[in-house]
């Protein structure tokens, strides 16, 4: 069955059994990945996957069902699904099925060129890069993971009110973690990128970055634990905000699970702090020009030199606290239940502002940071992380550190950043939306060390 | 799920290039959210995922398609453009297949889809006044209750034909506790390989009134001071620490191309003598439990660790090429949507000698780890951190006052050398598993241990 047939009939069989407004909601994906070990080709994967889901109103309830197949019996089972799902629903906070926003901008996710690089040269890109890694330095053990992966996804929303939105978007990526070894410390270094376009990556630049983010590791000395100006690089204050991009969001304030309650308006944050959240910004992965919900996305200033301007709003919290929904509604996927995030999220940069590491006497330079899955508390603010990073003295870095941790509270950080980087990047995960910083200077932050 | 002549002309068309292995993996899988907030049900959403995945080796490569496709043509031209990276003559006929019947180790007693939704509800709502009346503080509690149908059916070119249900059940309780100006959680997500059972015989209010005790605790509890200590970590989820800092270092994923710290050490003494680390897939409907992995191999019990000596990795069947051994039965993934590597079930520290009270009566000043939070290990350099959700001081034997914030961090390799007293009780925490083949159900477990040093992480600085 195509795509219109199984909206028409699931539609009309809908209707028969009661829903009053409906919508589909689908996904496309075409996936390539390959993997490289010792020269060879060790995984080579594809896919191509199609994901339904449908949402309706039934007696007043929104029910909701998914399925990957269209077929006869996934008609009779989304409805029935969906129908026994709204019987159980008890929150009277009213949802919709949207008609429409006034204005939806023309996307350009799409790069037709990307579309165009053969499997071939993709394959040619990751063997053309090995010979590099082992060059770059002696101290180069092993490759741990070097993989590529193309993808293009098309989403589409259609519904019972004349709406019919669809976008598709492409991308390429690649991510290569290599083992570099000195006396017995082993070291891990690290390199991700993502691009549309494929002539950006060049094989000896990706080969020695990758080499170099683990030889800096290496010879990592102790230091005494205790409070220290901290220097967070991009890319980990692009995981920090990614791990509390949450509590920006409207339903996480209204049910009372973010200390943003009340702070539209208000300062939150260092003067020096601006954050967009921008669904067109090209830098980012999380690009959309409409939301779950077939909401319009759009540039927004969500805090302006320390004062939240808005939190992130769907359908039904911007109902709730009368206002418009700013086009955050989101599903992480189409099997998964409506929540509030963010898209292209990030901390603009100060122009003309140099190296922040310059500006410290004696401090730390954080490079990276894990454990955010279940360090970092969106409720309190607490965080406790563990940290890599490199010990500065006088304004340069010196050598780097054991393993360490650093403690504090995001909220209480937001307003200890003393001086915010020209050099924005994203990040490569996405939890919701992408969330991209420059490098950050923080007064002062707890740190322990091994 | 699908007819075997198809499955035949799939496993052929996939060795048409050579190949020297093919499997076919069909998944069929319904599955119920329920989330309850503030006493009301929110969110309830079904779903259907059904999909084909098709795999070939040749050697050391290994190729994977997956498609929700499930026509004979549309199938067969999916292995053909899977085998296309694949570049040699056609040798190998796949063995002829005849379905083996397998008897399931974990009996399901209330098939989940048969239950009525009001009646997940009402487990819900049970467990939400539990927990909301335990103290004045709570402010919010949300539940969640999750049930999962899998149907797989597997068949590859060395004769394996075999279908398997797997049904688990979940629920997951989060409290949240005020004093008006800061906020604290606590929780608890007991799981089984059970039907609708599991909810039925769960002791409710034990686990509604721990994640609320564990909030309410946090709100009274000081910043963890930082530095090295002895640190206790009870049993349960505790056990997630060597899950992380050993499990994953033990997997063939990283042994087979010796990127772990526990590469070609068999036989070698890698942990204290008091430590023998097991998983174990066949325990009758845990969590982590199967009764055959993904690639159609029967679960087992796998010692990996005796007495201090490494004597075993967890082992798929790829990854078994490269290594010269043979498959351990822990080929797992969340889907079809994921090639299998080899993954944990359910893992633990068996049982030692020491009673809870000796362990802690023993240690003059350290750190008690309660429950723990999540964690991450670089299974390269084996360096691992995780949150403690619930945390107290030990002094001169007793426990003390709650800590919060507190994060331990070491390298996984060394930290199991250091534990020097193993308690009696072992217990099994659930939990989610994240690694390459995506995000899968698997056991925690040990009983309450002693690790002599650990670095200690948080907020109020060195004494």
């Amino acid at each position: 069955m195509n795509l219109q047939t199984f909206k028409d009939r699931l539609f009309a069989f809908g209707s028969e059994h009661g829903f009053a407004d409906m919508e589909l909601a689908y996904v496309r994906e075409e996936k390539f990945a390959c993997s490289l070990f010792e020269t060879e080709i060790d995984s080579y994967n594809t896919s191509e996957t199609y994901g339904i889901a449908f949402r309706g109103l039934f007696k007043g309830k929104m029910g909701s069902a998914f399925t990957e197949k269209m077929d006869e019996d996934s008609v009779t089972y989304l409805i029935q699904e969906a129908k026994e799902n709204a019987e159980v629903i008890e929150s009277d906070e009213p949802e919709e099925i949207f008609p429409g926003s006034q204005f939806y901008k023309q996307p350009d996710f799409f790069s037709e060129k990307l579309a165009q690089v053969s499997i071939v040269d993709k394959i040619a890109l990751l063997k053309s890069t090995e010979p590099f890694v082992f060059e770059a330095d002696k101290r180069v053990t092993a490759i741990e993971t070097f993989v590529i992966q193309s993808s293009e996804v098309e989403r589409g929303l259609l519904n019972s009110k004349g709406l019919s939105l669809n976008e598709r978007k492409n991308d390429f990526l690649i991510a290569l973690s290599v083992v570099v070894k000195e006396n017995n410390q082993i070291k891990n270094g690290f390199i991700v990128k993502s691009t549309q376009d494929f002539s950006d990556l060049v094989p000896e630049q990706l080969a020695r970055a990758a080499v170099e983010d683990g030889i800096s590791q290496l010879d990592a000395k102790s230091l005494k634990s205790g409070d220290y100006p901290v220097v967070i690089r991009h890319d980990a204050a692009a995981l920090l905000l990614t791990a509390y991009s949450s509590i920006f969001s409207a339903e996480n304030v209204q049910k009372g699970q973010s200390l943003l309650k009340d702070k539209e308006g208000k300062s939150i944050a260092s003067p020096l702090v601006s954050i967009i959240d921008d669904p067109f910004e090209k830098q980012g992965l999380a690009c959309r020009s409409f939301d779950d919900e077939g909401v319009a996305t759009s540039y927004r200033e969500i805090v302006s030199s320390g004062t939240l301007k808005t939190l992130l709003y769907n359908l039904q919290t911007a109902k709730k606290a009368d206002r418009q929904s700013t086009g955050h509604g989101y599903k992480s996927s189409y099997n998964s239940s409506p929540e509030i995030a963010p898209t292209n999220f990030f901390i603009i940069p100060s122009e003309g502002e140099g190296n922040l590491v310059a500006k410290v006497e004696e401090g730390i330079l954080i490079t990276g940071l894990s454990g955010l899955h279940s360090g970092a508390n969106t409720i309190s603010g607490d965080f406790s992380l563990a940290a890599s990073g490199l010990f500065i003295e006088g304004g340069v870095v010196k050598h780097a550190i054991k393993q360490m941790t650093i403690a504090g509270n995001f909220f209480e950080l937001l307003k200890k950043i003393e001086a915010v980087g020209s050099d924005l990047e994203f990040c490569f995960i996405q939890m919701g939306g992408n969330c991209g910083s420059p490098s950050l200077l923080i007064k002062e932050l707890a740190v322990t060390i091994e | 799920m699908l007819a075997k002549s198809v499955i035949d002309d799939v496993l052929e068309a996939a060795l048409s290039t050579g190949g020297d292995f093919s499997e076919v993996f069909v998944e069929n899988r319904y599955s119920n959210q329920l989330a309850l907030q503030g006493g009301q049900v929110e969110k309830s959403l079904s779903g259907r995922e059904f999909g084909i995945g098709i795999r070939i080796f040749k050697d050391f490569q290994s190729v994977y398609t997956y498609t929700t496709d499930d026509s004979r043509e549309g199938l067969i031209k999916a292995a053909k453009k899977a085998a296309q990276a694949i570049k040699g003559e056609h040798i190998l006929q796949p063995t002829s297949l005849e379905r083996q019947a397998i008897e399931s180790l974990h009996p399901i007693l209330l098939h989940p889809r048969e239950v009525e939704k009001k009646r997940k509800v009402d487990v819900m709502k049970k467990t939400y006044e539990l927990a909301k009346n335990y103290h004045s503080s709570i402010e919010q509690v949300s539940i969640r209750l999750f049930d999962d149908e899998q149907n797989v059916l597997i068949a590859n070119s060395e004769g394996t034909f075999v279908e398997d249900q797997r049904i688990r059940s979940r629920l997951s309780i989060q409290s949240i506790a005020s004093d008006g100006i800061q906020m604290q959680t606590g929780g608890y997500s007991p799981g089984a390989f059970k039907g609708f059972e599991f909810f039925e015989n769960l002791n409710l209010e034990h686990y509604a009134f721990e994640a609320s005790r564990m909030a309410v605790t946090m709100l009274g509890a000081e910043h963890c001071p930082s530095g090295k200590y002895p640190v206790i970590i009870d049993n349960e989820f505790g056990g997630v620490i060597f899950h992380e800092a050993c499990g994953h270092g033990l997997e063939a994923t990283s042994v087979a191309k010796n990127n772990s710290v526990f590469a070609n050490r068999i036989g070698e003494k890698v942990a204290s003598n008091l430590v023998t680390y097991i998983d174990d897939g066949t325990l009758a409907n845990e969590w982590g439990s199967i009764t055959i992995d993904d690639e159609g191999e029967r679960a087992r019990k796998n010692v990996l660790i005796e007495n201090g000596i490494l004597t075993g990795y967890l082992i798929d069947k790829f990854n078994s090429r490269r290594m010269g051994m043979t498959s351990t039965g822990s080929g797992r993934r969340q889907s079809y949507r994921f090639a299998p590597t080899s993954r944990m079930t359910n893992t633990y520290i068996a049982p030692g000698q020491s009673t809870n009270e000796e362990i802690i009566s023993n240690t003059e000043r350290g750190i008690y780890a309660k429950y723990m939070g999540g964690g991450q290990v670089n299974p390269a350099t084996g360096d691992y951190n995780f949150s403690v959700m619930e945390a107290y001081l030990v002094e001169n034997g007793k426990i003390r006052k709650p800590l919060r914030g507190a994060t331990l961090i070491g390298n996984g390799p060394e930290t199991i050398q250091l534990v020097d007293m193993v308690g009696k009780h072992l217990g099994h925490g659930a939990g989610m598993c994240g690694s390459e083949s995506g995000s899968i159900p698997v056991n925690v477990g040990q009983p309450m241990i002693r690790v002599s040093e650990m670095t200690v992480g948080g907020r109020m600085g060195e004494e």
